[in-house]
């Protein structure tokens, strides 16, 4: 009994935040949640839906045709061309299309590589399909990059896919077009599936840069590459729990079936939501990057001032700083824990129980994110200026 | 209640404007309709006209309805939810009466969403070309029944004067019937036997689609960097309005 989830883990973030939720006056850096509502353009196209009495039904498995098309013509404007028909699929929020891109390509005991550290529940969702997680170090020192070399010496006869978040969360990494290309000749030559996880596309804080590269672009790949993206944290809809996924028609036909199997189809309510968002969005969306380029900017200003306790590297984009704690920190006394709190739960509880502050230890995002945490400027200044000064007092 | 006031005198502001500007300018009118695929014929007719070097002017994203459709015409963005965002575009809503550059050609969708939608878009443009391109059960919710959501269409084709041209689509049964109210002239397209414009589907890659286009004037082979057959389609109405166009060119 309990044998496909005795491996399982509530998620450590999950965790931290049902902790968090004890102290009433706890201020928290450690959701991946923006702070903002879901913008009223957003809610009027939802409440015209309400008043027409097209949202209790089911739709399609695959989702409502008329956001169907409105994805595939967001796709073509970003140089991927897919057939709203038989190859996008909308989901429940990201996690259902990487649960069920994961449970329709592996078989039980195939290995999946994610580089680390990445989104924590890409392990549970491997897990869970009955397939080993194998991590695969990014380089820290080199901006968080790809070691393709890495890469090759961690596939095996078992190798089934490589799953990557592209900004990468909780690092900000943007990989680069160069990066990924060498990831693809590596899929094409070991014949693997290239998931490619891509909520925080439009969040780059980088002038020079108008969008990520996505190997969704490249038409030979197509058979060969998932994407995924979410509405959650773009237009700031998390709870509505809405996106998508895309691929070749041979593997989407794949994927509908477990996507048909584990929710029927994404809530209707949610998908009117996610048709607002593309059509009336816009606007907010550059008001969201504003504001947390703005954020960005200040939480690494803070970190800055407590330059004794973290090192980091300034997040090109996503809403996350994945600083390292570089001085083992022990303020003595009763409690304490001997040698410091490098350990990275340990010094996120520590944090939690004796400043208030939430934060996520760097360990719920695969081995080698030990020794770090993750820091969310999804949150609003004040939110963040609060919980600074808390670790300022704390630590000094 | 003091917004739906507001509204509807903006509503009747902008129609009124718009119906200025097409007066003096007097562009030709490409009407698109139906229940699926009318961005991506949009698109394409957009992109044969341009190629074939008139300039174009067509509704970008969804501006498709009473408010929307006037201000595509008249090149204006959306004041959405606020009183602030609207005050400048009801300004360079009049300022449109006196610009310059207006496009030869007006490429526009056209949303149904109730029963006499259709007449109110009609009673704003005339169209010299209505391409219909499929009739589904989506947004069939503000309608009695499938006859009263076909019936809006069927109002956009028999009001077509005779000078005037339909497209419509052959595969789709609603749609083939709708020739016999109309009066203009009339062009099918489709994959089905009987299309005047008909298209075979030759090959299907990773980059994309080769088809076979069968016109009255003979075969022409395309290949579209697009994948599903809504593509096709688009590619079908746009074959047809380049061929209008340039027809229309020599008689000039």
């Amino acid at each position: 009994m309990y044998k496909r989830t005795k491996d399982l883990q509530l998620s450590i973030i999950k965790q931290i935040e049902l902790r968090a939720s004890k102290y009433p006056d706890v201020v928290s850096l450690a959701q991946g949640i923006p702070s903002f509502d879901t913008p009223s353009a957003i809610k009027r196209r939802v409440e015209n839906a309400l008043r027409r009495g097209v949202v209790a039904k089911y739709s399609l498995s695959p989702g409502l045709p008329e956001l169907r098309e409105l994805i595939e013509v967001g796709l073509a404007q970003e140089n991927m061309f897919y057939d709203w028909e038989k190859e996008i699929l909308v989901t429940a929020g990201s996690i259902e299309a990487i649960t069920a891109t994961v449970l329709a390509i592996t078989d039980p005991g195939d290995e999946v590589i994610i580089p680390g550290p990445t989104y924590t529940s890409y392990r549970e969702v491997i897990t869970l399909a009955g397939c080993k997680p194998v991590f695969v170090p990014l380089h820290e020192s080199k901006g968080w990059a790809f070691d393709l070399e890495k890469f090759r010496e961690a596939i095996t006869a078992k190798t089934r896919a490589i799953f990557y978040c592209n900004p990468n969360n909780p690092t900000g990494t943007i990989y680069t077009q160069e990066q990924l290309l060498g990831l693809a000749e590596l899929a094409e030559q070991y014949d693997l599936f290239l998931v490619s996880d891509e909520v925080y596309k439009d969040f780059v804080f980088d002038d020079s840069k108008e969008k990520i590269f996505s190997l969704a672009e490249i038409p030979s790949l197509r058979k060969r590459v998932i994407r995924i993206f979410s509405f959650s944290k773009a237009y700031a809809m998390t709870g509505w729990r809405v996106g998508y996924v895309h691929s070749d028609e041979s593997v989407i036909k794949e994927i509908i079936k477990v996507h048909d199997s584990l929710v029927t189809c994404a809530p209707v309510i949610s998908q009117y939501a996610a048709m607002g968002a593309l059509e009336m969005g816009e606007k907010d969306l550059k008001f969201f990057i504003g504001e947390f380029k703005n954020r960005r900017d200040l939480m690494c200003e803070r970190l800055d001032r407590l330059g004794h306790i973290f090192s980091y590297i300034k997040p090109n984009s996503a809403y996350f700083v994945f600083p390292k704690i570089v001085t083992p920190f022990n303020k003595g006394g009763e409690g304490d824990l001997k040698g410091g709190f490098t350990d990275s739960w340990k010094f996120a509880l520590e944090l939690l129980d004796k400043a208030q502050v939430a934060v996520v230890p760097g360990i719920a995002f695969g081995p080698n994110g030990e020794g770090h945490i993750r820091m969310s400027f999804g949150r609003s200044e004040e939110d963040i200026n609060k919980a600074f000064d808390r670790m300022e007092k704390y630590f000094k | 209640m003091i917004k739906q006031i507001l509204k509807k005198i903006l509503q009747y502001y902008l129609k009124f404007v718009t119906k200025m500007v097409l007066f003096i300018y007097r562009p030709t009118v490409i009407a698109i309709a139906g229940s699926s695929s009318k961005v991506f014929v949009k698109d394409e007719i957009n992109r044969v006209l341009r190629e074939s070097g008139v300039a174009v002017r067509s509704n970008p994203k969804s501006f498709n309805t009473e408010i929307g459709l006037p201000l595509a015409i008249l090149n204006l963005p959306s004041g959405y939810n606020s009183y602030i965002d609207w005050l400048p575009v009801i300004w360079k809503a009049f300022l449109a009466l006196f610009r310059s550059g207006f496009p030869r050609y007006l490429v526009l969708e056209l949303g149904v969403s109730d029963v006499r939608d259709m007449k109110y878009l009609l009673s704003i443009i005339k169209p010299e070309i209505a391409v219909i391109t499929d009739i589904t059960q989506r947004y069939l919710e503000g309608f009695g029944n499938m006859d009263e959501l076909v019936g809006e269409y069927e109002y956009l084709v028999s009001s077509m004067s005779k000078d005037g041209l339909a497209v419509l689509n052959y595969d789709n049964f609603r749609i083939k019937q709708m020739s016999e109210s109309a009066r203009c002239k009339i062009i099918f397209y489709g994959f089905n036997q009987g299309a005047d414009w008909q298209a075979k589907l030759i090959s299907h890659s990773d980059s994309g689609q080769k088809v076979e286009i069968k016109s009255p004037s003979g075969t022409t082979v395309y290949n579209i960097n697009r994948h599903g057959q809504h593509h096709i389609y688009a590619s079908l109405a746009g074959a047809i309005i380049r061929n209008y166009v340039e027809l229309e060119k020599k008689k000039i």
